[in-house]
C-alpha cells in the first residue's frame, strides 16, 4: 500500500512539473533581426536599461533598509517587556472528619475531594532601560483577582550593589522570597503562613549585593512596609491603618567550596512591627490573661529568626534547609466594624503571643527530572502553654509533615503529587475535635505549567 | 486503610523514578556559547570518531541561552565565555539543590578588531572602554582621522558582550553600538568599514587589524598573539567555560576527562584557542 501511495505522489509531482514547463514556452527571436541592430544601440540600451535597474533596486533597498529600521527600533522596544508566568490546577482528596472541609461551610454534604486552581499568574516585566524595572503580577484565581506584585525596582548603575523597590512585594524572608513556582513542597510551612500572610505588604526595601562587584557573597534587605494584611478581593485593601510602619532587615552569607560540590547559605532576618487597636475591647496576654485595650494601643509584633541551607553535590544534588523564628505576635480580631486590612487572617483574634516555630526540609534530586522531598515543621502560637494549660485553639501547637515527588516532564511543566499531615496539640480543655489529633490530612495531585 | 494505600502508592512512585533517573544514556547535549562552537563541534566529532557509540549534539545560541537551558534541563552540559552569574547559580539551587560545576577547559584572548586602513593601531583599556561606552565618538581623540566611530559588538546573550562589558566597558554600551549575531558577522561588518571598531575571539581576526592594547598609557602595547595570550601579557584574556548540573557521571564524565585530556587539549590550538594545561 505504502509502495503504491508513494508511485502516486511520484507521478502527480512529474505531471505537476510537466505542466510548469508547458507554461514557459520559450518563444522564437528572429537572428536576422538581432543582426539588424547597430552594435551602438545595443550599448545604449544596455547601459540605460542597467542604470534604471540599479537606480530602481538602489531605491527599493533604501526602502527596505528605512522598514527594517523601523521594525528593528519597534523590536528594540519589545524586548524589553517580558511576559512569564505559571499556573497550577490541582487535585484533591482530604480525610477531614468534621464535614467541612476547605469548601463552603456546610455539615449537610461532606467534601472529600476537589478540583482546585491553586495559582495562575502572568507576570509583566518592563525594563525601558538598563537598570530601571516595573513589575506587575496579578494572581486570576478561580474566584477572584488580586494583586501579587507592583512595584518599581531601580538598580545603582554606579557601584553595582544596590537595588531599591518601592510598591508591593514579598516580605524578606528566604521561604517567602523563594517563588511558588520552584518550591519543592506544595505550600510553604504553616509558620510562614502566619507570620507572612500573602506574603507580600506595601512599602519600600532597598538590597545590598556584595558579590556583583566585590565578589563577596554577601547580601543585605532592608525594608519598611505599612504592616497591613489585607487580602482576597480589593475592597478588603486599605492603605494603610495607622501611622507606625514595620521594619525588616534581612542578612545572607553564602559560603562556596566547589572542589567539595558544597554551599553553605547563613543568615537572619527579624521583624519588627506593632499591631493598632481600632476597637475597645478584651484582649489575652502571653499568658492568656484577659486585659482590655482600648482604641489606639498597640502591641507588638517582634521576632528574629534564624536560617540555613546546605546544597550538597551527592548523587545527583541534595539540600537541607532550615529556619527557626521566635518573638511576639499580635493581632486583632476581624469584624464587620474592623478594616479586614487590621487583620492577620492566620492569627484572628485579640492577643499577644510568644510563638516559637521552625522547620526542616530535605531536598534530594534525582536525575534530571525527578525530585523528592520532606518538611517536619512546627508552629506554637504559644510556648508558656501547653496541653491542658490551653484553653482554646488558636493556642495548640502544630506539628507538620510534608512529602512531595517532583516529575519534570520538560522546560514548562511539571507534576507534583504531595501529602501533607498536620498533628495538633492534644487539649481536653479545649476539647471538640483537639482531644486527640484532629483529621486534617491532604493528598494533592498538582499540574504546572509555566513560560 | 486508605493512608496505606497511599503510602505504597508513594513509595512505588519512588522507587520508579529512582529507576527511571539511572536509565543509561549515549546521547550528551552541548549548548551555549557561539565562541565555542567551532571548538565544541571540534571535540564532539573527533570523540564521536573514537566512541561510535556515543551521539555529543552541539548547539550556539549565546552563553546565556546555555546557562538557562542547563538550569531548566534542556542540556547536559552548557558552554559559556563569562563565569556563571549568582542569579544563575541562585536558580541551579532551587532546580538541582546544586551550585553546578564549572570546567575551565580553554583560553581566550578578545581582540579588538580595527579596519586594515585605519590609522589607529593601539589602545588603552580605558579608551577602548570610553568607545564603547559611547563617551569617545571621533577617532580623531583617539589619534585618528577626524570621523565618526562605528561600533559593532554581540547580543545581550553572548558570553563575548558580558565578558567585554564587564572587564572592558565598565558600564552600558553606547545605543549607537550596532549588534550583531556572531563574531564572524563583527569581523565582517569592521573589514568593509574603514571606521568601524568591534570585539571578539582572537582567533575569528581575518582580513581586520588586531588592535594592540595598553592596560594603562604608560605600557607598551600588547598584540593578542598566542604567547601574550598564554603568559596573559596580553590584557583581554579569559577563560571559556563547560558548565554541568553537578558532578559528571557516565559518558559526560569520559566526554570532559578527555575534553582535559592532552589530547583533547590538543585540539584547541588547532581551533584558535589555547590550552589551560
Amino acid at each position: 500500500m505504502k509502495k503504491i501511495l508513494f508511485a502516486v505522489l511520484v507521478m502527480t509531482s512529474a505531471l505537476a512539473n510537466a505542466q510548469d514547463i508547458k507554461n514557459d514556452t520559450i518563444k522564437t527571436i528572429s537572428v536576422d533581426s538581432l543582426e539588424t541592430m547597430s552594435v551602438d544601440t545595443v550599448k545604449t540600451v544596455t547601459i540605460e536599461s542597467l542604470k534604471e535597474a540599479l537606480d530602481e533596486h538602489s531605491m527599493k533597498f533604501s526602502g527596505l533598509d528605512e522598514r527594517l529600521a523601523t521594525m528593528d527600533s519597534d523590536l528594540g522596544k519589545l524586548t524589553k517587556i517580558k511576559f512569564s508566568g505559571y499556573l497550577q490546577a490541582q487535585y484533591e482528596m482530604y480525610n477531614y472528619q468534621d464535614n467541612i472541609g476547605p469548601g463552603p461551610s456546610t455539615t449537610a454534604v461532606p467534601i472529600k475531594n476537589t478540583f482546585f486552581i491553586r495559582r495562575a499568574r502572568v507576570k509583566l516585566t518592563y525594563e525601558p532601560l538598563t537598570g530601571a524595572v516595573f513589575v506587575i503580577q496579578p494572581d486570576y484565581a478561580f474566584d477572584k483577582v488580586t494583586l501579587r506584585d507592583a512595584y518599581v525596582q531601580l538598580n545603582d548603575k554606579w557601584l553595582q550593589t544596590f537595588k531599591l523597590f518601592l510598591g508591593q512585594f514579598n516580605r524578606t524572608s528566604y521561604e517567602v522570597e523563594f517563588s511558588s513556582r520552584s518550591r519543592e513542597l506544595l505550600e510553604r510551612s504553616r509558620m510562614s503562613g502566619i507570620l507572612y500572610p500573602q506574603e507580600r505588604d506595601l512599602g519600600a526595601k532597598i538590597e545590598m549585593d556584595l558579590d556583583t562587584k566585590y565578589e563577596i557573597p554577601f547580601k543585605f534587605q532592608l525594608a519598611v512596609f505599612n504592616g497591613n494584611y489585607g487580602e482576597g478581593s480589593l475592597t478588603n485593601n486599605l492603605r494603610d491603618v495607622d501611622n507606625k510602619k514595620d521594619v525588616m532587615m534581612r542578612g545572607v552569607y553564602s559560603f562556596q567550596f566547589p572542589s567539595q560540590g558544597l554551599g553553605i547559605d547563613i543568615g537572619a532576618h527579624t521583624y519588627l512591627g506593632n499591631t493598632a487597636v481600632l476597637q475597645a475591647g478584651t484582649f489575652s496576654d502571653t499568658n492568656n490573661k484577659n486585659f482590655t485595650a482600648k482604641v489606639g494601643d498597640s502591641f507588638q509584633k517582634k521576632w528574629f529568626g534564624g536560617e540555613m541551607r546546605v546544597y550538597y553535590d551527592f548523587l545527583g544534588g541534595m539540600s537541607l534547609k532550615g529556619e527557626y523564628i521566635s518573638g511576639k505576635i499580635s493581632g486583632e480580631k476581624s469584624s464587620t466594624a474592623l478594616p479586614v486590612a487590621n487583620s492577620n487572617p492566620s492569627f484572628n483574634f485579640n492577643g499577644i503571643r510568644d510563638f516559637t516555630g521552625y522547620y526542616a526540609t530535605l531536598v534530594k534530586n534525582i536525575g534530571k527530572s525527578n525530585q523528592i522531598a520532606v518538611r517536619y515543621d512546627s508552629w506554637d502560637p504559644n510556648r508558656h502553654l501547653a496541653g491542658d494549660a490551653v484553653t482554646i485553639k488558636e493556642d495548640l501547637k502544630y506539628d507538620n509533615w510534608s512529602f512531595s515527588w517532583q516529575y519534570f516532564y520538560d522546560d514548562n511543566v511539571k507534576i507534583v503529587a504531595g501529602y501533607s499531615l498536620p498533628i495538633n496539640e492534644k487539649s481536653t480543655t479545649v476539647g471538640g475535635d483537639y482531644i486527640k489529633d484532629k483529621l486534617d490530612n491532604t493528598f494533592t495531585i498538582r499540574i504546572q505549567a509555566g513560560f | 486503610m486508605k493512608t496505606t494505600k497511599i503510602k505504597l502508592a508513594a513509595i512505588l512512585l519512588v522507587v520508579m523514578a529512582v529507576g527511571f533517573s539511572f536509565t543509561a544514556l549515549n546521547k550528551i547535549t552541548v549548548k551555549g556559547s557561539d565562541t565555542m562552537v567551532i571548538l565544541s563541534q571540534k571535540w564532539a566529532e573527533v570523540y564521536m570518531q573514537k566512541h561510535p557509540g556515543t551521539t555529543i549534539q552541539v548547539t550556539g545560541g549565546g552563553s546565556g541561552v546555555g546557562l538557562a537551558a542547563l538550569i531548566n534541563g534542556s542540556t547536559d552540559i552548557a558552554n559559556s565565555s563569562r563565569p556563571i552569574k549568582a542569579t544563575e547559580v541562585e536558580k541551579l539551587k532551587a532546580r538541582y539543590s546544586t551550585l553546578g560545576v564549572e570546567i575551565p577547559c580553554a583560553k581566550d584572548g578578545l581582540s579588538v578588531y580595527l579596519n586594515k586602513a585605519n590609522g589607529v593601531s593601539e589602545l588603552t583599556i580605558k579608551q577602548i572602554g570610553l568607545i564603547f561606552a559611547g563617551k569617545i565618538t571621533n577617532w580623531k581623540e583617539v589619534g585618528g582621522v577626524d570621523a565618526n566611530i562605528r561600533l559593532y559588538g554581540r547580543e545581550s546573550s553572548s558570553g563575548t558582550f558580558a565578558f567585554f562589558k564587564d572587564n572592558v566597558v565598565k558600564t552600558d554600551y553606547s545605543p549607537s553600538c550596532q549588534t550583531l549575531p556572531g563574531t564572524a558577522a563583527i569581523v565582517n561588518a569592521v573589514k568593509k568599514d574603514k571606521l568601524g571598531i568591534g570585539y571578539g575571539g582572537a582567533a575569528y581576526a581575518e582580513g581586520v587589524k588586531d588592535c594592540k592594547v595598553k592596560k594603562d598609557d604608560k605600557s607598551p602595547g600588547i598584540a593578542p598573539t598566542a604567547e601574550t595570550i598564554k603568559n596573559k601579557t596580553y590584557p583581554i584574556t579569559r577563560y571559556l567555560y563547560m558548565y554541568l548540573k553537578s558532578r559528571p557521571t557516565g559518558e559526560t564524565k569520559v566526554f570532559i576527562d578527555w575534553i582535559l585530556s592532552p589530547e583533547g587539549q590538543k585540539i584547541i590550538t588547532s581551533v584558535g584557542y589555547f590550552p589551560v594545561k
